[in-house]
């Protein structure tokens, strides 16, 4: 059995059919792109996260990252270099980024949809190239131009990589509390401090390690207002762009984790000997406003590991469910034969479950990516507002909401597999546990949650919310007599009401009871995320079914005679996707969709019990 | 030099492939298809030598419309221009051999390389009739010494020994491997250690769009591609019968002997 696989057909679904990327096709930026290199762009990636990136993963979590604390020098597991040069070669790093320095000028959207691939086939791998990229966007963004003739280039290329420096021991999910310091010093800065859980830290697969690295200058004020951005090279870099003097950062130890082993998690101390210098990245004390520039990108990006493994795990789950006999038909009479798992009704449950999660997260993050995609094409003022106010928005659900359902996917990989699914011999196992990270690093889920209800709620009175539920409305609300799925509709139309009602619950308490949205943050999060996905895996559903009725039209079938139609899906792959995209759209709207109107309940009842526990 | 490499169009070697009820073929509809992946070492080895000695690599295919992809792809990992020799029929391997004679004749190649076999029907005969049409050498079923773990290998070196006038192939044989020798122009056709083929880089596949493509039909080219065989009708292979539990050794040598004959 292959040990990763990807539905494809589905990515080119969300991203061609659903989201209809086409549309950037007509601008100037994108003219080179058609369908036809679309599919082949994404046919060429799967063969590279398949044949060049999943063969390592197994390997990487076993092996990890090596450590020699006389050196200092972090190994990295032999077959990880040989793939980094030719994903360098082949210019998959630098994918979306600007061509002028190096990147191949890509949409977001296709990038994401790339990504989706890459993680699956290895995430520990393909977190390098991604920091990497999110250091190098700083620079073009903050960096003179000095910096970014000397730098840009050998990043997007990944001829250098690159890291973001923001933990320390006191300072994690409160950035504020940063004590690196910054003195100047000419042109440059002395950097000094230790950080803490930085990915790629150390490693050995590029010549050298640019860090974008939050300090404190001298005087500074206290908290995220007194925070400034620095570039910090591991080895100087000669103005003539050759390596000149090593630039004091080193490398103190690597941490021991639950997953994603071959990525290295790195300690760093800055200016041990007082020879570290950097270079300030815009303005001093501004440095939080840039570094939430590269958090937005990463939380996407990090939400897109939720979608990506919960595929992978599904798919595992799926070819070991149709192999695995075991068990009889429970309909079947004594003496029936034993039959595949597949035929089970719990097994089919979980995994019609994980299919809704993970096709259903990929739809939002794709989506979000076109949003992206559509907010740096358009030349319209209000039109690009709308569109980042829907990527502002959807960050924090695409973020939290992916991950912490991802993981769910890839724990109910597990389960389906039973007793070899705990074992490190499948690779289910190892998806989980490289999962779990995703809900914590770039900010945790209860930071997004707060992000959500805090910032993205309230941004613009509400107008972005607004959209978006005008979107799903418009995109549903005229198949209310749905021949198949009006049933569904309906159950969506009232989780939206739920969630609407959820929202101008929290604009009314927040003044007499502050603590009752705080509280219910995290169930708000879950409520946003479930009728989001739900609308996108509906609107999946309405654009398979006329596709569906073709078919069967052409065979003489009624697409609505569900033995009729078994037949034509058994000899027909194309009919049996398009056919349970209905499936899975019916499943998530009766049971998870419908939960979502107790779910507003619940954050309305206002339940303030945790703050009343001793503990 | 010029070198020219073919590539057919063929079913995902992962696809589950259905035979229509009728018998009249395969089921089509939503098979992924690719390039046949003896091809594929094909163009990869085509690749390497056009890099070693330069010139250029012509890729052709035969088929329909739709197998402008696969000329693509490996337009994609770096062969400079294609050709589609377009026809719905299907072709058996003696059409296909003319159709490259004619091309030949028009193109003039040093070499052509083509994959030893197409990974769908599993023929093995177009090589080598178009060899022999041609008067050419043939070298099939080309290896190398190098193992795919090699340094050679690593450095994209080529297993085809081309000097002067000839091209040096070692060949896979039953038991072993042979060295042969060829005057040039010749035929050879890949087998699986031949080289790993190469990715195809996002650049390459930007490019391989604007690369140069040529539609040509056997009409044009004047081949009549009447197939002199055609497939009568498809069947399945019989599902596998449970096996049976034998008490003991003596019933398992008789049921060997007596109802399997195998002994």
């Amino acid at each position: 059995m292959a040990e990763f696989q990807c539905d494809v057909r589905d990515l080119k679904f969300a991203l061609l059919e659903q989201a209809r990327i086409e549309k950037l096709f007509d601008h100037p930026r994108f003219e080179e792109l058609d369908r036809d290199t679309v599919e082949a762009i994404l046919d060429e990636a799967y063969k590279f996260a398949r044949n060049q990136m999943a063969p390592m993963n197994p390997i990487g979590d076993r092996e990890g990252a090596s450590f020699d604390p006389a050196t200092g020098k972090v190994t990295m597991p032999a077959p990880f270099k040989e793939t980094y040069d030719l994903y360098t070669a082949n210019g998959w790093l630098g994918f979306v980024h600007n061509p002028d320095y190096g990147g191949q000028g890509m949409p977001y959207s296709l990038g994401m949809a790339v990504n989706d691939l890459f993680f699956g086939g290895c995430l520990s791998f393909s977190l390098g190239p991604l920091l990497t990229t999110g250091a190098a966007h700083l620079i073009e963004t903050f960096g003179n131009d000095e910096l970014k003739k000397i730098y840009l280039e050998n990043m997007y290329t990944g001829k250098w990589t690159g890291t973001m420096c923001l933990t320390e021991a006191g300072a994690g999910s409160d950035v504020g509390a940063v004590r690196a310091r910054a003195r100047k010093e000419g042109d440059y800065y002395l950097i000094e401090g230790e950080k803490i859980f930085i990915s790629f830290g150390e490693h050995d697969l590029s010549e050298n390690i640019i860090h974008a690295v939050l300090a404190r200058t001298e005087g500074a004020p206290k908290g995220t207002r007194g925070i400034s951005l620095f570039l910090v090279p591991k080895t100087r870099v000669n103005a003539d762009g050759t390596l000149g003097e090593d630039n004091d950062v080193k490398c103190t130890g690597i941490e021991h984790k639950m997953g994603i082993h071959a990525s290295p998690t790195c300690t760093l101390t800055f200016g041990e000997n007082g020879r570290c210098k950097g270079w300030l990245l815009g303005e001093e004390n501004k440095g939080m406003r840039a570094m939430f520039q590269m958090m937005n990108e990463a939380r996407i990006q990090v939400g897109l590991q939720g979608a990506s493994l919960a595929n992978a795990a599904y798919q595992y789950s799926l070819q070991y469910a149709k192999e695995r006999v075991q068990g009889k038909d429970i309909l079947a009479g004594k003496g029936s034969p034993d039959v595949t798992i597949d035929r089970h009704p719990d097994v089919r449950q979980m995994l019609l479950q994980q299919k809704a999660i993970g096709e259903g997260t990929r739809a939002l993050l794709l989506r979000t990516g076109f949003f992206l995609d559509m907010a740096e094409v358009s030349t319209d003022p209000e039109e690009k507002e709308r569109y980042n106010g829907l990527v502002e928005l959807l960050t924090p659900i695409a973020k939290g909401y992916s991950t912490d359902q991802g993981f769910k996917a890839t724990e109910l990989a597990i389960q389906v597999l039973g007793g070899y699914g705990y074992l490190s011999e499948y690779p289910v196992e190892q998806y989980m546990r490289d999962m779990k990270i995703a809900s914590i690093y770039e900010g945790t889920n209860g930071i997004q949650a707060l992000d959500l209800i805090g910032r993205k709620l309230p941004a613009r009175d509400g107008a972005d919310m607004k959209n978006l539920i005008g979107m799903m409305t418009k995109s549903v609300q005229p198949h209310a007599s749905h021949p198949l799925l009006a049933a569904d509709v309906a159950i969506f139309t009232k989780a939206r009401d739920a969630l609407v009602a959820g929202a101008t619950h929290f604009a009314k308490v927040g003044r007499d009871r502050p603590l009752s949205p705080i509280l219910n943050a995290t169930a708000f999060l879950d409520l946003m995320g479930s009728v989001v996905v739900g609308w996108l895996l509906l609107e999946q559903a309405l654009i398979a079914w006329p596709r569906f009725e073709d078919i069967c039209r052409a065979k003489n079938v009624d697409a609505l005679d569900s033995k009729a139609t078994r037949g034509i899906c058994e000899e027909d792959p194309d009919a049996a996707y398009l056919h349970d995209k209905i499936k899975v759209a019916q499943f998530n709207a009766r049971r998870n969709l419908a939960l979502c109107p107790a779910k507003a309940a619940i954050l309305q009842a206002g339940d303030e019990s945790a703050m009343e526990a001793m503990l | 030099m010029k070198i020219l490499v073919t590539v057919k169009r063929v079913e995902d070697p992962e696809a589950k492939i259905k035979v229509k009820p009728d018998g009249t073929g395969i089921v089509t509809e939503g098979i992924n298809y690719k390039v046949n992946p003896f091809d594929e070492i094909a163009v990869e080895e085509g690749l390497r030598l056009r890099d070693a000695h330069g010139g250029e690599v012509v890729i052709v295919s035969c088929g329909s419309e739709a197998s402008t992809t696969e000329v693509r792809s490996a337009l994609a990992m770096g062969a400079d221009r294609g050709i589609l020799v377009k026809t719905d029929q299907t072709l058996d391997p003696d059409a296909v051999a003319r159709i490259l004679v004619k091309l030949v004749e028009q193109e003039s190649p040093d070499l052509v390389i083509m994959g030893k076999q197409a990974v769908d029907d599993d023929q093995n005969q177009a090589g080598q009739r178009f060899a022999q049409y041609m008067g050419w050498g043939q070298a099939t079923q080309a290896s190398k010494r190098a193992n795919l773990e090699s340094e050679d290998e690593k450095a994209r070196k080529p297993g085809l020994v081309i000097s002067g006038e000839t091209v040096e192939v070692t060949r896979e044989v039953d038991g072993g491997l042979e060295d042969v020798r060829l005057k040039l122009p010749a035929l050879v056709s890949a087998d699986l250690r031949l080289n790993l083929p190469r990715y195809a880089s996002l650049p390459g596949i930007m490019k391989a769009k604007k690369k140069p493509f040529q539609n040509l039909t056997p009409e044009e080219l004047g081949v009549d591609i009447t197939p002199k065989i055609t497939a009568k009708r498809f069947l399945s292979p019989p599902m596998r019968q449970a096996g049976e539990m034998v008490p003991d050794v003596p019933t398992l040598i008789k049921k060997l002997a007596e109802e399997a004959k195998a002994i």
